[in-house]
């Protein structure tokens, strides 16, 4: 799981969503703050106004009673002053006496530190009766009338508004995460889209590798572009490299092949020890050049322009009917004109030769070679090849064995029982496949279906 | 018979011009492309080895060229690459056959044998006529089930006569066929040759056709 969750955060993907995400909650979780203090600010300073206004118009109605206490002139009209435990409240003290109070407070009573002096407005919080939380403002008033300094307070109850402040903020807090929600849904959305062509290019390359392309073509995005075209020169650059590595190994064959003929020939009539061993190491030699020969000779990329097989195939039926002359063999040849197999020459040559090659070997006297088109609702474009003799057939059961390396039949026809075996190597590298059965002319019919064009 | 042998590597044809003259043909070489056709396009061969990868001109062009100019001597293609598209190459350009390099000589042989006589159309490596065998294989001659004892340049011409049965065949393409480029020819040996074979032989089956040349053939009850 932690191994899961390391992959992902390793990811492209993983990256952009987490940075994004953490950003932006970061950011919420700020904003969010932000608006939560301006709240609470305004609605508690609004309170805080109130108060004052009331301390102000508390000492407008003041005046000291001719005996010397302090009194309204004229009753505050606000009747929440008058219920007990209303939640408005005021009281005004003086050291050494009992305070005057509003009805409201009951039994209860403010306690003012009068033993400091405030004569600007201070602002405080305190418990109040009934368990309410009272905001507090409280102001040190000189009368003109007495020489004495009073207390001041109005004091209000905020549960209700802490209550507001709190629904506010379980509001706020709603938005945020829904806000967050949505644009994180926005970023995965966006992270998708915005690396689709980073996946389509994977893609690409991977059917480049597979054979069904040669080049990452299509237009990419602005950054992308310079990645597809490095991709696409070294695509180049291997093709160059396999090319080079081929035509090598053709010269090693040519350059080795004829002074191993040379010491064939040499030990050839040597009967003694020493030329019999040599003439089996070289005999050795040769079959191994053959056999690694060919095998480098498959390409098996695909993919190029394709090669058009109307003329290859006409040229190699004539080729065949060349070689066996001897016994009249006509090689009919049906090919649509348009076909092209997706591959490399070498190949085709190397896998319609032996076969037909083969199928010469055996005929009577007729050889058919059909191409067509295969059923068009394969994946990929294919062919079908259809090679017919009229000669003495395999029976079902050897079919199978044929394709084996080395295997022949019948030792009396020519040929070293390589050709079916490459057949088949060469078949599967183009992800074709090669099967056989009765011709309708008598003899064998192999079939071959290869990647067109 | 007279082979033209067109390859590059000097000891590989050395070798084969060995095996051949011990077998029995006359050999000219040719060590590049442009020599090879010269030769093939002005002397009478019966026979052409001709490698595909040589200096100068390669051997399908030559091929192509002698095809079009109307030179139907058999040639037989050695090609180091044994893919199909050089065989192919090869044989659309018009050879009769293809060995592909590293080679026994006697498989060389067998195919040359079989060119040849495939090109005179006789199907079998054994050609008789009357009481005379001759097997190209071996290069043994008999006349009754009696083994004949030959000289390399007797068993040439009879065996050149033999593979043109019933044609008249004149001295100098005997001398063409029997002798490689570099002998120094004189006609009057031919028909020291073809006495001596008479004689060896001692059944009359080579008869002079006057001013023309020699006939191979056999009539019953002629002995």
């Amino acid at each position: 799981m932690t191994r899961t969750r390391g992959h992902f955060f390793r990811s492209l993907t993983g990256r952009l969503l987490l940075s994004a995400v953490l950003w932006s909650a970061a950011a919420l979780a700020v904003g969010g703050m932000l608006l939560s203090f301006a709240f609470r600010t305004y609605v508690l300073s609004d309170i805080d106004r109130k108060l004052e206004m009331q301390i102000d118009t508390m000492v407008g109605i003041s005046e000291i009673s001719p005996d010397g206490v302090l009194r309204f002139n004229q009753p505050l009209l606000d009747q929440r002053f008058a219920a007990p435990y209303s939640g408005w409240y005021w009281q005004i003290s003086e050291v050494g006496a009992d305070p005057f109070r509003s009805r409201s407070l009951w039994d209860f009573e403010l306690t003012p530190e009068l033993g400091t002096r405030a004569f600007s407005l201070k602002l405080s919080e305190v418990a109040g009766p009934d368990g309410q939380s009272l905001r507090v403002a409280e102001r040190d008033i000189i009368l003109p009338e007495a020489d004495r300094i009073f207390r001041y307070q109005v004091a209000t109850d905020t549960t209700e508004v802490q209550d507001a402040i709190a629904r506010f903020n379980w509001l706020l807090m709603g938005a945020l995460a829904f806000i967050m929600l949505t644009v994180s849904l926005a970023l995965v959305i966006q992270v998708a889209y915005g690396l689709r062509p980073l996946r389509n290019l994977g893609r690409s390359l991977s059917e480049v590798r597979s054979g069904h392309r040669s080049r990452i073509d299509g237009t990419w995005p602005e950054d992308l572009r310079p990645l597809a075209q490095e991709i696409n020169a070294l695509i180049d650059q291997n093709e160059k490299l396999v090319d080079r590595a081929r035509t090598h190994v053709g010269n090693l064959a040519h350059a080795l092949k004829t002074p191993l003929s040379v010491i064939m020939n040499e030990v050839e009539a040597d009967t003694s020890k020493k030329g019999q061993t040599i003439g089996v190491a070289a005999k050795n030699i040769r079959e191994h050049i053959d056999h690694h020969l060919k095998r480098a000779r498959i390409a098996g990329g695909g993919s190029g322009p394709g090669l058009a097989i109307q003329e290859r195939v006409e040229k190699l039926g004539r080729a065949i009917e060349r070689l066996n002359r001897e016994k009249n063999l006509k090689v009919d040849v049906s090919c649509a004109p348009d076909l092209k197999f997706d591959g490399e020459r070498e190949d085709f040559d190397e896998l319609l030769g032996n076969i037909v090659d083969n199928a010469g070997k055996w005929a009577r006297g007729h050889v058919t070679i059909t191409a067509t088109r295969a059923d068009e609702t394969l994946r990929r474009p294919f062919m079908d090849i259809r090679v017919e003799d009229d000669g003495p057939g395999v029976p079902a059961d050897e079919r199978e064995t044929l394709f084996e390396r080395g295997k022949r039949l019948d030792e009396h026809v020519p040929g070293t029982g390589l050709g079916l075996a490459i057949v088949r190597d060469i078949v599967e590298l183009y992800g074709g496949s090669a099967y056989l059965e009765e011709a309708s002319l008598g003899g064998l019919a192999v079939i071959l279906r290869l990647p067109a064009k | 018979m007279r082979v033209l042998i067109v390859e590059d590597d000097e000891a590989l044809a050395e070798q084969m011009r060995q095996s051949l003259v011990d077998t029995g043909y006359s050999v000219d070489h040719a060590a590049d492309g442009e020599d090879g056709h010269f030769l093939g396009d002005t002397e009478p061969y019966d026979a052409v080895i001709l490698d595909l990868g040589l200096p100068v001109m390669d051997g399908a062009s030559i091929l192509k060229r002698w095809r079009s100019d109307g030179k139907e001597m058999p040639v037989l293609i050695l090609t180091a690459r044994d893919g199909w598209t050089d065989k192919v190459e090869g044989l659309d350009a018009g050879a009769d056959d293809y060995l592909t390099k590293p080679f026994v000589m006697e498989e060389l042989l067998a195919r040359l044998r079989a060119l040849i006589r495939r090109s005179v159309g006789q199907s079998s490596p054994q050609f008789s006529c009357g009481p005379v065998l001759l097997d190209t294989r071996n290069g043994r001659v008999s006349v009754d089930g009696r083994a004949i004892k030959l000289t390399a340049q007797e068993f040439k011409l009879l065996s050149y006569l033999m593979h043109h049965e019933g044609k008249v065949v004149s001295r100098t393409e005997l001398t063409e066929h029997i002798y490689d480029q570099d002998f120094d020819r004189d006609s009057n040996t031919i028909e020291v040759f073809v006495n001596r074979i008479r004689k060896k032989l001692d059944v009359p089956i080579i008869a002079t056709v006057r001013g023309l040349g020699y006939r191979l053939e056999w009539q019953e009850g002629q002995k």
